[in-house]
């Protein structure tokens, strides 16, 4: 607890089924909001999350899994079945990402689950669409990414799609999911009437393609692919600053910031030319400004062509790299990151015997001045069995003891 | 304000939001607007500035025409109101007394300079919810600092993670960076009005930094951890990966085709594939089997093996035979592929919006699909156009007083 009892969505109980990115992000912030998010996993079947082999294991672990109840439970077995059913009974929210053959196969489809609870909102998270023609289709998050438009409208035209060395597809679902499930919330609350929403990861990268989509209808016109250039604005770039792979990012809009570039570079003469005078001419200069502008970013650090280039009202910043984040002031005066406990995953053994470590954790994307997400405690798998069982459930000890024997609550 | 329950089949009730917002949190507003709620768009008499934005319907331009502004004001309305002006500023307090939320994404401290800081707001009305969408925030050392899309992806590592490892890093396409905040801010406002009408909580501030919901964007790659646990920063990759092999964006006979081998048995299936195709027995060699790290060793190799397959063919075959052969190939869309999938055209993705300069555009507003509840249908609102039915309809303000506050450059 972080001594705060105001809690925006107190009294909510949401019950998550499933692993990766885009579900246990909307999980992760319900919790901080105050909703009791009890996820649901066994030993058996561990998130691949976990398992990141790069260098070190389960990132996002301690930032994703934070502040839920999670409880073993291999709802593959019909006793372990039967106890999902009861925690259904009770929750207001079920979200999951398994495919419908599989919840069928189990029998948690929706109209079993609405069944059991009537009232209960449904968010079934889907990579391609849980209708239509592509529903059978298997699919990795890590691609849908580029089926939502975004890779070709980043890059160098000619040369292959500019990935991102993550999924941003996946964090849209998981936050679409997150406003999508509060507010239906909030319309049952009114109307009395429950919600069953299906998300997909190809629609949320889809909807991020912006103003191209009326672009190529009205003008027939395909983005194109500029780089770090912009069509509005010069100079615009990453320029190479001292140090290995140091870039200092800089964006010229008006003239005023102009003004403010050529003070910082100490109103060199080449910068007094008529053609950089105005937008339009900066904009058809672009090459020979980055070249100057780049010989003189080359001769700095990056944090030093950032801190003059600002205290003159020029946008700029350095491309920030794992250590200036980890060090950042700024971030430190907000308190982003914060020491967390996780653990050392470890292939076919049991979470419990996981080694525990330091390890860090962003604490809110967001910050609300009444209730404040809450940063709350890192749990394991199947920490909170005793809370969910017991307290949740009243389920008697000799019952726990036998199904976690039998292997229904492992 | 009593409670308005929401309209036929929309996930929100009309809740009154004044949008203040540039880009950093248009998106904001047009999520709630498309959900239902009432967002009114409060616009410099002559106009928000994006409304200059290009591109342009039919390349010319007019306040109307911004292709920009249609898409980011689905289902808002609009008014102007100087706020620059001591009027105006009055006229804005009585419409908070009246309203739920504020959005706005000014510098740091502009709201306060002009009387309309949170502080103010409250007073007038307490069950008022603010947000405020900024580059870096309301507090800490770089608060006051300059930013624009290219700073916030820089600031925020992205910029880091995106591009070619040779190459320099790369902004992400379409303004990625003013998704995020906006979407953190929807969520945040979304539980704030929650906790106040059915918490019995009272309003407050909402205050979302880019460079923050940007860092939390990235968690899977979570440079700052890594920093922390082997000295070493994240950086880019390309389309492609050093843990899954192959795995990346290949030339195809149209296009761009992206694929990942995961599983042992996918790889076995594809070099079948692959040999069916090309008659190369290289690609059969037992040394390329097992997990995606057993084939770090020949990286380049099967790189080329994988391009001289996916290049006979067009992404929409390999989409569709990889699918039936259970591998996972996924086609490089461009918008005009997006208008055109079936996919999106089954789930109620796209909505043909009317507009007076644009006839019946189809917009992309289908984020989730539901049996009960659907997105609201209107376009993005004229200048001004519910000026009549808020200060004459709501404020009572009598056509002699509106014709006044017009001469003046009030409204």
């Amino acid at each position: 607890m972080d001594g705060n009892s105001r809690k925006a969505l107190q009294g909510v109980r949401v019950i998550e089924l499933g692993p990766y990115v885009a579900l246990p992000l909307t999980g992760r912030i319900l919790a901080s909001l105050g909703a009791e998010v009890i996820k649901v996993e066994t030993n058996k079947v561990l998130d691949e999350m976990a398992f990141i082999p790069a260098w070190s294991r389960g990132a996002g672990q301690p930032d994703f899994q934070r502040i839920k109840k999670r409880v073993s439970i291999d709802v593959r077995t019909p006793s372990g079945l039967e106890v999902f059913r009861e925690l259904v009974k009770v929750s207001d929210v079920f979200m999951t990402n398994f495919r419908r053959n599989i919840l069928d196969r189990w029998g948690i489809d929706f109209p079993a689950v609405r069944e059991l609870r009537p009232d209960i909102i449904l968010m079934w998270q889907t990579g391609l669409g849980g209708i239509g023609p592509y529903y059978t289709y298997k699919s990795y998050g890590i691609l849908v990414q580029h089926m939502g438009g975004v890779s070709l409208m980043t890059g160098v035209d000619g040369e292959p799609p500019s990935a991102i060395n993550t999924s941003y597809s996946d964090y849209h679902t998981g936050v679409f999911q997150l406003s999508a499930i509060i507010g239906a919330l909030m319309r049952r609350r009114m109307t009395g009437e429950p919600a069953t929403m299906e998300s997909s990861i190809f629609k949320s990268g889809a909807v991020t393609a912006g103003p191209a989509i009326l672009d190529y209808q009205v003008n027939g016109r395909l983005p194109e692919r500029i780089a770090n250039r912009d069509a509005l604005a010069a100079p615009h770039g990453a320029y190479q600053c001292q140090g290995q792979d140091r870039w200092c990012a800089i964006a010229v809009q008006n003239d005023e910031q102009w003004a403010g570039l050529r003070r910082a570079l100490g109103n060199p003469e080449w910068s007094g030319q008529p053609e950089f005078a105005t937008r339009e001419g900066r904009l058809a200069n672009q090459d020979r400004l980055d070249q100057l502008i780049g010989e003189w970013t080359a001769k700095l650090s990056a944090d030093d062509v950032m801190a003059r280039l600002q205290a003159e009202g020029v946008p700029a910043s350095i491309v920030s790299q794992g250590d200036d984040l980890y060090a950042s002031e700024h971030l430190k005066a907000r308190d982003f990151y914060r020491p967390s406990p996780s653990y050392v995953a470890e292939r076919g053994t049991p979470a419990w015997e996981w080694e525990s470590r330091d390890s860090l954790a962003w604490s809110a994307p967001a910050r609300l001045s009444e209730t404040p997400m809450e940063f709350g405690h890192y749990s394991n798998v199947g920490e909170d069995n005793d809370y969910v069982f017991r307290e949740i459930l009243g389920m008697p000890e000799s019952e726990i003891e036998s199904l976690m024997e039998s292997g229904a609550l492992y | 304000m009593p409670l308005q329950t929401p309209e036929d089949g929309r996930l929100l009730p009309p809740y009154r939001v004044l949008d203040l917002s540039g880009p950093e949190a248009v998106f904001c507003g047009k999520l709630l607007a498309d959900y239902g709620a009432d967002v009114v768009r409060v616009e410099p008499p002559g106009g928000h500035s994006s409304r200059l934005r290009a591109p342009f319907a039919g390349d010319q331009l007019g306040a109307e025409r911004s292709l920009y502004f249609l898409f980011y004001n689905t289902n808002k309305r609009s008014i102007t109101l100087d706020l620059e002006s001591e009027k105006g500023v009055d006229l804005f307090r009585r419409l908070i007394a009246q309203s739920d939320v504020v959005l706005e994404s000014h510098p740091v401290g502009y709201m306060d300079s002009i009387g309309l800081g949170y502080d103010s707001l409250r007073a007038i009305n307490p069950a008022i919810v603010m947000a405020s969408v900024t580059p870096f925030g309301q507090t800490g050392p770089w608060k006051d600092y300059k930013s624009s899309d290219l700073i916030a992806l820089a600031a925020s590592g992205f910029m880091q993670i995106t591009g070619e490892p040779d190459g320099p890093p790369m902004r992400q396409g379409n303004e990625q960076s003013h998704y995020p905040g906006a979407q953190f801010a929807a969520a945040s406002i979304l539980a704030a009005l929650y906790h106040r009408d059915f918490g019995g909580g009272e309003g407050q501030h909402i205050d979302v930094s880019l460079q923050e919901a940007l860092i939390t964007y990235y968690t899977d790659a979570h440079p700052a951890l890594a920093w922390e646990m082997l000295g070493e920063n994240v950086t880019r990759v390309g389309a492609t990966s050093t843990l899954v092999i192959p795995l990346g964006a290949y030339p195809s006979a149209d296009g761009w085709i992206s694929a990942g081998i995961i599983t042992p048995r996918e790889w076995d299936t594809l070099a079948d594939w692959i040999y069916e195709v090309t008659g190369n027995e290289e690609v059969l060699n037992d040394a390329y089997r097992g997990g995606n790290q057993d084939r770090a060793p020949f990286n380049d190799i099967i790189t080329a093996l994988v391009i001289d397959f996916t290049t006979r063919y067009t992404s929409e075959y390999l989409f569709h035979e990889g699918q039936r052969r259970n591998l996972v190939f996924i086609p490089v869309n461009t918008v005009s592929d997006l208008l055109a999938d079936p996919q999106l055209e089954a789930s109620n993705f796209w909505f043909g919006l009317e507009h007076p300069e644009t006839g019946i555009l189809q917009y992309p507003i289908g984020v989730f699909d539901s049996e009960e509840v659907s997105p609201a249908t209107n376009p993005a609102p004229m200048v001004g156009q519910d000026n009549d039915a808020i200060y004459r309809g709501e404020l009572g303000l009598s056509a002699d007083d509106l014709a006044a506050l017009e001469s003046e450059g009030v409204i």
